[in-house]
C-alpha cells in the first residue's frame, strides 16, 4: 500500500517535470496556421499521405470529406498513426487542398 | 440776291454748326468706348470669375462623386468580406464536432448449428478544440441472439496534444499493447470478417484499459520513424471458475478491486514508410476479484505480464502483417484459483489487391492457446473481398478451425460480411 503511495507519487512528478517541459518548450499554438510560409508543406503532405494513410487500411479519397472534417480526421490519426503536429499540418493541407 | 445771300447763311450756319458739333461728337464717341471698355472688363472679370466658380463647382462636384464612389467601394469591400468570413466559418472555427464510425452486417454459417445473420453499429463521436484538445468516443451496439441490445463504451478520451509529439490521453482507451486490437479491429479496416483467435474477448490480447497514456512519435533519418505509446490503468480483472482462473479480463474497468495498477507500453520503429516493427509489454498486479459469478475480495495479488511483437509490411499491391502476443499471471498459492496460467496467440496475414484494386484476396493463419482446452483455437481463414468503396467492403470469407472436439472453436465456418465505415 505504502509502495503505491511511493510509486503513485513518482509517477505524478514526472507527469509534473514532463509537462512543465512541454508548456515551456512548445510552439505558440496560434503559429500553427501559416501555410503560405512554407511553398514545400504541400509536397509533404502529399508525400506523407501516400507514405502512410495506407498502412493500416484502405486509402481514403480526399473527396470524401470536407475541410473541416478533415481537420477532426487528422487529428485522430494524428494520435492512431503515431503523426507528429507537423506531418499532421502537411497532410492536412494537402487533404484539404485536394477535396 | 437775297435768296442766295440767305442760302450762303444757311450754308454758313451748317458749316458752323458742323465745325462746333464734329468736336462734340468725337467727345461723345471716346466716352462711350471708355465705357465700353470698362463694361468690357467687368464682364471679362465676371466671366472669368463666372469661369472659376464653375470649374469649382465641376471640381467639388467629381471631389463628391469620387468620394461617394470610394465610399460605396469600402462598403462594398466590407460587405464581401463579410461574406467570405461567414463563408468560411465553418472552415475557420475554433471547435469543429465530427461523427464518424463503422457498422456491419454478417451471415455466418457453422459447420454444426444454425447460419444466422448479424448485426452491429458503432457510432464514434469527436469533439476537437483548436489544434489543442481532441475528445473521441465510441460506441458499441451489437444485437445478441435473445434479441437484446448490448451497448458498450468502447473507448471516451480525452486527447491533449501536448507539443508536436507527445500527446496526453485520459480515460478508457483500446489498449495500446500490440496492433490489433487498436488499429485493426473495426470491421472496414478488418480484412475478415473475424478477428483473429484470441484477440477478442476474454482472449490473450488486452482490450481496452482506463488509466492515462502519453502517446507521439518522431522522425529520424530521412524517411524513418519512432512511436511510443506509454501508460498506467486500473488492469484487467481475474474471474475465477471452479478454482481455476477462468479468463483475464482486461477490457477497462472503472473499478480497480485489486488496488494494484498496470503500466505498460508500446514502441514501434519504421525504417521505412511501409515497415512497422513494434514491440509491446506490461507487468502489474492483479487478482481474483470474481468467481464463480460473484464478486469477491480479499484474493491475494499476484503478479501479470504482457508480451506483444508485431509486424506490417506494404509492398504494391501485398500487405502482409503479424502479431504475437500473451498475457501471463503467476501461480498464487493463497488464492481462491491457486494456479497460473498463460494465455497466447500468434497470427500472420497476407493480402493481395488486384482487378484494379477491387478485389482483394486474403490468407491468415492463427493459433491461440488458452490454459483452457475448449478455448484454445488454431484457424486457417480464407476471404475474398470486393471493395464498394475506400471504407466499405463486401467479404466472403471461410474458417478452417481446429478446436477441442464438440466445441464451437472446432466448427468450420462459412461467413459474409458487409462493414462500411464513416
Ligand atoms: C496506425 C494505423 C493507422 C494509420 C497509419 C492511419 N489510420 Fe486512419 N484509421 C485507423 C483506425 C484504427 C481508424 C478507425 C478508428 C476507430 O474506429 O476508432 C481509422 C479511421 C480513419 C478515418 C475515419 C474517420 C475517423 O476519424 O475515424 C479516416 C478518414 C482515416 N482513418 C484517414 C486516415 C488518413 C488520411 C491517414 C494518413 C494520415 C490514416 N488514416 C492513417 C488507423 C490508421
Amino acid at each position: 500500500m505504502k509502495n503505491r503511495f511511493y510509486q503513485l507519487f513518482a509517477a505524478a512528478l514526472v507527469a509534473i517535470l514532463l509537462g512543465t517541459g512541454v508548456v515551456l518548450t512548445q510552439r505558440p499554438a496560434d503559429a500553427a496556421e501559416t501555410p503560405a510560409a512554407d511553398p514545400m508543406q504541400f509536397a509533404r503532405g502529399a508525400q506523407t499521405w501516400a507514405n502512410t494513410c495506407a498502412r493500416c487500411h484502405n486509402m481514403r479519397d480526399p473527396k470524401e470529406l470536407r475541410d473541416d472534417q478533415w481537420r477532426v480526421a487528422i487529428a485522430h490519426m494524428r494520435v492512431r498513426a503515431g503523426l507528429t503536429g507537423q506531418e499532421a499540418r502537411d497532410v492536412l493541407l494537402f487533404l484539404q487542398g485536394s477535396n | 440776291m437775297k435768296m442766295f445771300t440767305n442760302r450762303k447763311t444757311i450754308a454758313t450756319s451748317l458749316a458752323m454748326l458742323f465745325i462746333v458739333a464734329g468736336p462734340a461728337q468725337a467727345q461723345t464717341d471716346a466716352s462711350r468706348i471708355d465705357e465700353l471698355e470698362a463694361k468690357a472688363a467687368t464682364m471679362a472679370a465676371e466671366l472669368a470669375e463666372l469661369r472659376a466658380n464653375l470649374e469649382q463647382a465641376k471640381e467639388s462636384e467629381s471631389v463628391q462623386e469620387l468620394q461617394s464612389l470610394r465610399a460605396e467601394t469600402v462598403a462594398a469591400r466590407q460587405a464581401a468580406q463579410r461574406a467570405e468570413t461567414s463563408a468560411n466559418e465553418w472552415k475557420n472555427t475554433t471547435s469543429v464536432t465530427h461523427l464518424a464510425g463503422y457498422a456491419s452486417a454478417d451471415y455466418v454459417s457453422p459447420e454444426n448449428g444454425n447460419a444466422a445473420f448479424g448485426v452491429n453499429f458503432n457510432p464514434m463521436f469527436h469533439f476537437q478544440y483548436n489544434d489543442k484538445i481532441l475528445w473521441e468516443a465510441e460506441l458499441e451496439f451489437e444485437v445478441e441472439e435473445n434479441g437484446d441490445t448490448n451497448i458498450g463504451l468502447e473507448y471516451s478520451t480525452i486527447d491533449w496534444f501536448l507539443n508536436d509529439s507527445m500527446i496526453l490521453i485520459a480515460g478508457k482507451f483500446l489498449s495500446p499493447l500490440g496492433n490489433f486490437r487498436q488499429n485493426m479491429h473495426p470491421s472496414w479496416i478488418n480484412k475478415l470478417p473475424t478477428a483473429p483467435p484470441g484477440f477478442g474477448h476474454d482472449g490473450a490480447a488486452p482490450v481496452s484499459e482506463i488509466g492515462m497514456q502519453l502517446r507521439g512519435g518522431r522522425n529520424f533519418g530521412g524517411q524513418g520513424k519512432f512511436t511510443y505509446a506509454g501508460y498506467v490503468g486500473n488492469g484487467p480483472k481475474l474471474e475465477g471458475e471452479d478454482g481455476e482462473i477462468h479468463a483475464i479480463e482486461a477490457e477497462g474497468f472503472a473499478g480497480n478491486p485489486d488496488d494494484e495498477f498496470v503500466y505498460g507500453g508500446r514502441v514501434s520503429l519504421l525504417p521505412f514508410p511501409k515497415l512497422e516493427v513494434g514491440v509491446s509489454g506490461a507487468f502489474g498486479d492483479v487478482a481474483v476479484v470474481e468467481n464463480d459469478g460473484a464478486d469477491i475480495s480479499g484474493d491475494p495479488t499476484r503478479g501479470y505480464t504482457v508480451f506483444g511483437f508485431d509486424s506490417s509490411y506494404q509492398l504494391g499491391n501485398f500487405d502482409l502483417r503479424g502479431e504475437y502476443i500473451s498475457q501471463e499471471v503467476d501461480a498464487e498459492p493463497a488464492s481462491i484459483a491457486p494456479e497460473g496460467g498463460k494465455w497466447e496467440t500468434w497470427y500472420v496475414q497476407g493480402a493481395y489487391k488486384f482487378g484494379q484494386a477491387k478485389w482483394e484476396g486474403v490468407l491468415r493463419y492463427t493459433d491461440f492457446k488458452s490454459p483452457h482446452a475448449d478455448d484454445s483455437q488454431e484457424q486457417l481463414a480464407f476471404g475474398l473481398n470486393y471493395l464498394l468503396a475506400p471504407s466499405a467492403m463486401l467479404k466472403f470469407a471461410y474458417e478452417s478451425n481446429s478446436g477441442l472436439a464438440g466445441e464451437a472453436t472446432n466448427d468450420d465456418r462459412w461467413l459474409v460480411q458487409l462493414a462500411y465505415g464513416y
